[in-house]
């Protein structure tokens, strides 16, 4: 109303104008050019988000509590990629069905080696590097090395800081706000990985059986001891001497923890716990895969309660 | 292995044969009808639909073991054996198992559907469609006897009463009884021990019953010993060369069921000279197998040789009659290397294993160290392995001639030995006009008796295809 009344006059008028622009200008850089960034896991997501905000609006491809490795690509994902300005992706053979999604986009940027691909896997120090395949032990077909790193809290600095170099290319104009989130982020886990050693140093060394080999660099962080795997080749299920070895293993290293992931079969598990009377701690290997798991730091939260509790329960 | 690995798999063995006996019986009663009526994929059918319910029940909240997911998994499941008690009236251009297939389909395709809106289903249809026999325990094989005892002795009273077999509505209320019991069993059974047991079982020893035997206390006596028989040398099998349980059994039901057939075939051509037709088709067979062999050997030396890679492996020594002495010598010395790189490199892995939690762990830097190392002694592993598949390929290429010779000859030699042996004995018995065939594999016999010919005879054998034609006359034979 009272610009109403003052418009009268040239000279405001152009401040008016002058004035929308800005509100325009200040808003395309705020809300409206929001970064759309695609993963592949949702632990990729939650990492991403810790260092864009709102300033990026970040999309997982798969689903929590789905194989994948084994993830079979919906229509949906195509349109995702296809708006998207950065991908990242767990590279280490983990999620190679993105290759064929990216080629079908045919957007240059987001193949591999482009301006906007992110292998959040550049740098880390990776565990069971075979080249070739070594003999049948480790139970994975991953000659590259055992994907699963990011289950080590401390390798989020290298992965925080792969998807921070794409996004300090692409988009400047935030590199101050990026850069203190992640370091304000970076802050935050170190105060959680001392918290979470502390709290799981009793149990250093201890011996657990594990389903299948997801935990290595987890068991490498904190101390763990994972003696064996149900599941030694993937998708093949125990063989009657395999199951008397673990049994054996048992309870020679008086085993008292068995480590399963939901999604993984309960079965022989069960019953091998049910024999050495031990506990069974469910563990999520990935966001959102289990209740209370919403992000990256309640990922552990939940997975390091899960196995103090079951360390106390068989102790007692 | 020592004794208390032994007795660890005892532990579980003991119990899981159990259950086998256990299955394979209540299978062979299911399985003989199954056969009748020719609805062989029914049981994955119903299977399948009753995951389907589970899949249901999940979707809808209820945990898993609770009475609801039971409920609606044993709803589905015999909803699903009503309708296909109506395949009786369905008309005969529809095949009953293009009903079957679509259901199993269906069922399948809207699992899938339902559990792509509720994570963690897949796994939790997994878990109903692959049982593990090994994680039975006693418990559950005692609450799972009676429900088994009951429905295949309500099997073996309604197929006494002739029920089955009844045209109109009488013969339709037999079928929804039996459909309505099967699906009980499948989906109970397939929980334990996995669809692909549970087909094997449903199948294989009901087919030998049936050849065997005419009737039905015959046909399951049969069927159950050596369904009991193939079971216990599967898990046995497992067990001393560490397999998957399922698959081994399944194995040993099929060989099973082979042999069976094969003794119903040679049996069935009257009793005298059985073993003698038996060892003339194995000649044969092992003949026709060298003769490819042979053929292979020429056209590609260096590529894979399955017969001679298949002999070398189970006696090496093979491969010194072929290799000269200085090939010989590079050949040990690269597989000698290859092991010391594999077990250097697997030091290292033990080391970085260990170093997790033992000592003061590595350091990132220390970790690249050791992967990078363990990756060059990979990478030249695989160089010396280049080097004795090198070694090898060079030498059968250059004896390609000589060994395809020695393997027709052999293959001659096996398809005709105990062809003449036959003949001598048959001769004797009865008087029998010589046909062209046998007149042909005669003279080949004969010339390939003569050392000097021998390999010129292989030779032209080998490279024409005569040495493909050489078995078969006398395969149509065997056949007439």
């Amino acid at each position: 109303m009272d610009t109403a009344v003052v418009s009268w006059r040239p000279g405001v008028r152009k401040a008016r104008a002058a004035l929308i622009l800005l509100a325009l200008l200040l808003l395309s850089g705020h809300g409206l050019a929001a970064m759309r960034v695609v993963t592949t896991t949702t632990d990729l997501k939650s990492l991403t988000e810790a260092i864009g905000g709102d300033r990026l609006s970040v999309a997982a491809l798969v689903p929590p509590g789905t194989d994948a490795e084994e993830y079979a690509v919906r229509p949906g994902d195509l349109r995702r990629v296809r708006d998207a300005q950065l991908v990242v992706r767990v590279g280490v053979d983990y999620d190679l069905w993105l290759d064929p999604l990216l080629l079908q986009v045919g957007n240059p940027a987001l193949a591999r080696g482009g301006a906007a691909h992110v292998d959040a896997s550049y740098a880390i120090a990776l565990l069971e590097v075979r080249g070739a395949a070594i003999g049948d032990a480790g139970g994975h077909a991953h000659g590259s090395g055992n994907p699963h790193y990011w289950l080590d809290p401390a390798n989020a600095e290298i992965i925080t800081g792969n998807i921070l170099e794409a996004l300090l290319r692409l988009d400047p104009g935030n590199a101050r706000f990026y850069e203190q989130r992640r370091l304000d982020y970076l802050a935050l886990l170190r105060t959680k990985i001392e918290l979470w050693t502390r709290q799981l140093a009793p149990y250093a060394g201890k011996a657990i059986v594990a389903y299948h080999n997801d935990w290595a660099y987890f068991a490498r962080r904190f101390r763990l001891n994972i003696a064996d795997f149900v599941e030694t080749r993937p998708g093949v299920p125990p063989s009657p001497a395999h199951l008397a070895t673990l049994l054996a293993l048992t309870r020679e290293n008086n085993i008292r923890v068995f480590v399963r992931e939901p999604q993984q079969p309960a079965p022989q598990i069960e019953f091998l716990a049910a024999r050495a009377s031990a506990q069974v701690a469910l563990l999520a290997a990935n966001v959102g895969s289990l209740p209370g798991t919403e992000d990256y730091v309640a990922l552990f939260e939940v997975n390091i309660a899960s196995l103090r509790k079951a360390f106390a329960a068989a102790t007692t | 292995m020592n004794d208390f690995a032994m007795n660890d798999a005892l532990t579980f063995l003991l119990p899981a044969a159990t259950a086998m006996l256990m299955l394979v019986a209540v299978h062979l009663v299911f399985g003989l009808q199954v056969l009748r009526r020719g609805v062989v994929f029914a049981d994955l059918a119903l299977a399948q639909v009753a995951a389907l319910g589970a899949t249901v029940a999940f979707a809808l909240g209820h945990p898993p073991a609770a009475a609801a997911a039971f409920g609606w998994s044993a709803g589905c499941a015999l909803a699903a054996a009503l309708f296909l008690s109506l395949l009786r009236f369905c008309p005969a251009r529809i095949p009953r198992e293009a009903v079957i297939g679509t259901i199993y389909v269906l069922a399948a395709a809207g699992a899938l559907l339902i559990v792509e809106k509720s994570p963690q289903g897949a796994e939790h249809i997994r878990q109903m469609l692959t049982g593990s026999i090994l994680t039975v325990g006693w418990e559950r094989i005692a609450r799972i006897a009676p429900l088994y005892a009951a429905l295949s002795g309500a099997q073996i009273a309604l197929s006494r009463a002739r029920l089955t077999g009844a045209a109109g509505w009488r013969g339709w209320a037999g079928e929804v009884v039996f459909y309505a019991s099967f699906a009980l069993v499948v989906t109970t059974s397939v929980a334990l021990a996995g669809v692909l047991l549970v087909f094997a079982l449903l199948i294989m020893p009901a087919a030998i019953g049936v050849l065997y035997a005419e009737r039905l206390p015959a046909q399951l006596a049969i069927g159950w010993a050596m369904g009991a028989l193939a079971s216990a040398a599967g898990l046995a099998a497992s067990y001393a060369w560490d397999l998957s349980p399922g698959a081994a059994i399944v194995c040993a039901l099929g060989a099973t069921l082979a042999c069976a057939a094969l003794g119903k075939w040679l049996a069935g051509r009257g009793r005298r000279g059985a073993l003698g037709r038996a060892a003339r088709g194995l000649g044969l067979a092992v003949g026709a197998a060298l003769a490819i062999s042979a053929a292979w050997l020429i056209i590609a030396p260096r590529s894979d040789q399955p017969l001679l890679d298949t002999l070398e492996y189970a006696w090496p020594g093979v491969r010194w009659a072929y290799l000269t002495e200085r090939e010989a010598g590079t050949f040990i010395e690269a597989e000698q290397f290859a092991a010391r790189y594999r077990d250097e490199a697997e030091k290292l892995n033990a080391l970085e294993r260990r170093s997790r939690w033992q000592g003061n762990g590595l350091s990132d830097d220390e970790l690249r160290a050791l992967s990078s190392f363990a990756q060059s002694y990979g990478e030249m592993r695989r160089g010396e392995e280049f080097v004795m598949h090198e070694v090898r390929a060079r030498a059968r290429e250059r004896l390609r001639w000589c060994l395809a010779g020695l393997a027709c000859l052999g293959g001659l030699l096996l398809a005709g030995l105990p062809q003449g042996m036959w003949r001598v004995r048959s001769a004797a018995s009865q008087p029998e006009t010589p046909s062209s065939a046998q007149s042909f594999d005669t003279v080949s016999f004969r010339d390939a008796s003569s050392p000097s010919s021998r390999v010129t005879l292989a030779l032209s054998a080998a490279s024409s295809p005569t040495v493909t034609s050489a078995p078969e006359p006398a395969a149509k034979d065997a056949v007439a």
